[in-house]
């Protein structure tokens, strides 16, 4: 007998991560190697939940302040090429962004400087999670309720638990994979979303698209 | 006196999603005790929150309370010289203006004690009361300080002297990371909001937005430019009238200064004086000095207003920038503060850096109408879902049950 998955919904609640601000790069480099992990987390993988217009120039906050305030668009592409869900750790995110900044230390003539109102605030989340009331008790309920989830459920079961799950996988592979082999090329598809650089909004079309092919619902009919 | 309105009233607004939301959050805190103390009843931002924060925390279970300081002129001269001083104005703090604060809080200690020590949270907003805590030695629950101004850039002297009170907290919170200060306790970022459903924000008529222009002689016709602030120099009011006469006079405007006098700042009559000599002489130029609660009147000249600025030159967060955004205009704000949290170019309206900045801005706005429906639309739906009432109180209420039960990374709301 398969658990039921009950849909949560989350929302962050943000705190100063305890390190002080930067002003340029070379305080930048200095805060990133002793910031907590939480820090760094927060300025790569919660950004997708903040509230935004549009897609954003950049996925996370580092690329996004070299860019805007210290005038540097090189590093701040280097910076956002990175998706921190292909490092195995944290540590291992914090290495890479730390080789990327040093490597572009060493090329400028001058460390650059961001305006004093404009300085890198390192911040952390707390991240809040409620109940939505809503059971799946098998995957077609996921297949017909997914569309109607809130961005918030899109970003807790198939982002965040990726920090939470002994797996470091999603909610919804994990709670498929009771299902047996028929639920294995569905969960073959979720792992093969790059979602990264993905809004919410595209990643819930993502998934509602890859629940509603043929190859998927024919294997629970 | 706090409002009346319960949670109930708010769901057509804010939703099921967020009612149960706030409900799971305060199923663990119910009965609690909180007790909230600021220095005014009335005028400015902090009064209006508690106006509608004590009985929607009461609604959801919690035994909340809302006390107040009684200063006398002498106190509120010094919190003034601390507010001044905390923006960054070069204030001297002399030992007898300590002695005037100190006093007056030793003496509301005396009334207050009873209350704040058996709380199990207390929340006090900005420097006024801030030496509460020190003089309420057996208090059992947790104190939390609520800074509302922008201290990113503050007076040396006066930081550190409030900063002596403060850091013996459990916990504070601030409107955004520019503003948070180095303190032994964790800081969170709390950005402020709205009541929907105020005099201030609540729908109106168009018969009663027409007869408070007609009240105050200004033309339904013609396109209404609108600042609402107090009358204070942080919010550039004679930089707001310097932008509207640079602006061609083709576009006819008239321009409406508004504000009421809090109770807690006594500059506000000079300031007032400043602008009424700048406007001097100029036609279409219209300075109100509203009494504390003509909330509809504001809510009429803002629903009235073509554009409506907020072109301050320091700023907490501006509440005003919010309430004319969930009115739908296009607001033009000073890239400052808590405005550049609310106003995102070119989507919700358009941060300047100057008079002349403004005037560019308001020529773009009035020459293409539809953009002036798209802003204001996009900056509706904006505050509807970030900077209304409900999500403040969620993330107060959330942090008080973070304190209680410790703070971790995850936090189950029920």
């Amino acid at each position: 007998m398969s658990m039921a998955f009950q849909i949560r919904d989350c929302s962050l609640i943000a705190r100063m991560a305890g390190v002080r601000s930067a002003m340029n790069l070379r305080e930048l480099e200095e805060r990133i190697a002793v910031c907590p992990d939480e820090s760094l987390f927060h300025h790569f993988c919660e950004t997708v939940i903040r509230p935004t217009f549009d897609n954003p120039d950049y996925n996370n906050d580092f690329a996004m302040w070299t860019s805007r305030y210290l005038q540097d668009r090189k590093l701040a592409e280097r910076l956002a090429v990175i998706n921190p869900y292909k490092c195995s750790s944290i540590d291992e995110l914090r290495k890479l962004v730390l080789e990327i900044i040093q490597e572009r230390l060493m090329e400028v003539d001058h460390i650059p400087w961001a305006p004093k109102k404009d300085q890198f605030h390192f911040l952390r989340s707390v991240t809040v999670v409620y109940d939505t009331g809503l059971i799946l008790n098998s995957p077609v309920d996921l297949f017909e309720r997914l569309p109607e989830v809130a961005l918030g459920s899109v970003y807790y079961h198939f982002v965040e638990a990726r920090r939470r799950t002994e797996n470091g996988l999603d909610d919804f592979s994990n709670w498929l994979s009771e299902f047996g082999d028929g639920a294995l090329p569905l969960i073959e598809l979720l792992h093969e979303i790059d979602f990264y650089f993905m809004s919410l909004s595209e990643l819930k079309l993502k998934l509602v698209d890859i629940v509603n092919r043929s190859e998927v619902t024919n294997a629970f009919k | 006196m706090p409002s009346s309105r319960r949670l109930v009233d708010y769901e057509p607004i804010i939703g099921s999603v967020s009612t149960s939301k706030l409900k799971q959050v305060a199923g663990d805190l119910a009965g609690m005790k909180v007790v909230h103390v600021n220095s005014t009843r009335e005028g400015g931002g902090v009064a209006e929150i508690l106006f509608w924060m004590i009985p929607l925390m009461r609604d959801l279970g919690l035994n909340a309370s809302w006390e107040v300081i009684d200063g006398n002129p002498a106190y509120f001269n010094v919190t003034k010289a601390f507010h001044n001083g905390l923006q960054g104005n070069r204030v001297s703090l002399s030992d007898s203006m300590k002695a005037a604060y100190e006093e007056t809080l030793e003496t509301n200690a005396e009334r207050l004690r009873p209350v704040l020590e058996e709380a199990d949270y207390v929340i006090i907003h900005d420097p006024q009361p801030a030496r509460l805590l020190q003089l309420c030695p057996n208090r059992k629950g947790k104190w939390i300080w609520r800074c509302h101004i922008d201290v990113s850039q503050p007076n040396r002297q006066v930081w550190n002297y409030i900063r002596s009170m403060v850091d013996g907290y459990d916990a504070s919170i601030f409107s955004m990371p520019e503003f948070a200060k180095t303190l032994s306790h964790p800081q969170f970022i709390v950005a402020p909001s709205i009541d929907p459903l105020s005099e201030k924000n609540i729908p109106l008529s168009s018969d009663e937005v027409l007869s408070v222009l007609t009240q105050f002689n200004l033309d339904p016709d013609r396109p209404l430019i609108t600042q609402i602030s107090r009358f204070d120099r942080f919010k550039d009011p004679v930089g707001v009238i310097e932008a509207v006469k640079l602006l061609n006079s083709a576009y006819n405007v008239q321009l409406v200064l508004a504000g009421g006098g809090a109770t807690d700042d006594p500059e506000g009559s000079a300031v007032l004086a400043e602008v009424q000599q700048a406007a001097e002489g100029v036609e279409n130029i219209h300075v109100l000095l509203l009494p504390p609660d003509a909330h509809r009147i504001i809510n009429a000249l803002q629903r009235a207003s073509t554009i409506v600025l907020q072109k301050s030159l320091q700023e907490g967060f501006g509440l005003t920038v919010t309430e004319a955004m969930w009115k739908g205009k296009p607001v033009i704000g000073g890239n400052v503060g808590g405005i550049r949290l609310q106003i995102h170019n070119s989507h919700t309206g358009y941060l300047v850096d100057s008079p002349e900045g403004a005037t560019l801005r308001m020529h773009n706005l009035l020459a293409r109408p539809e953009l002036m429906t798209r802003l204001g639309t996009t900056a509706r739906q904006f505050v509807l879902e970030n900077f209304l009432c409900n999500r403040q109180l969620r993330e107060y209420m959330t942090l008080m049950l973070g304190l209680k039960r410790g703070l971790a990374n995850h936090l189950m709301a029920s």
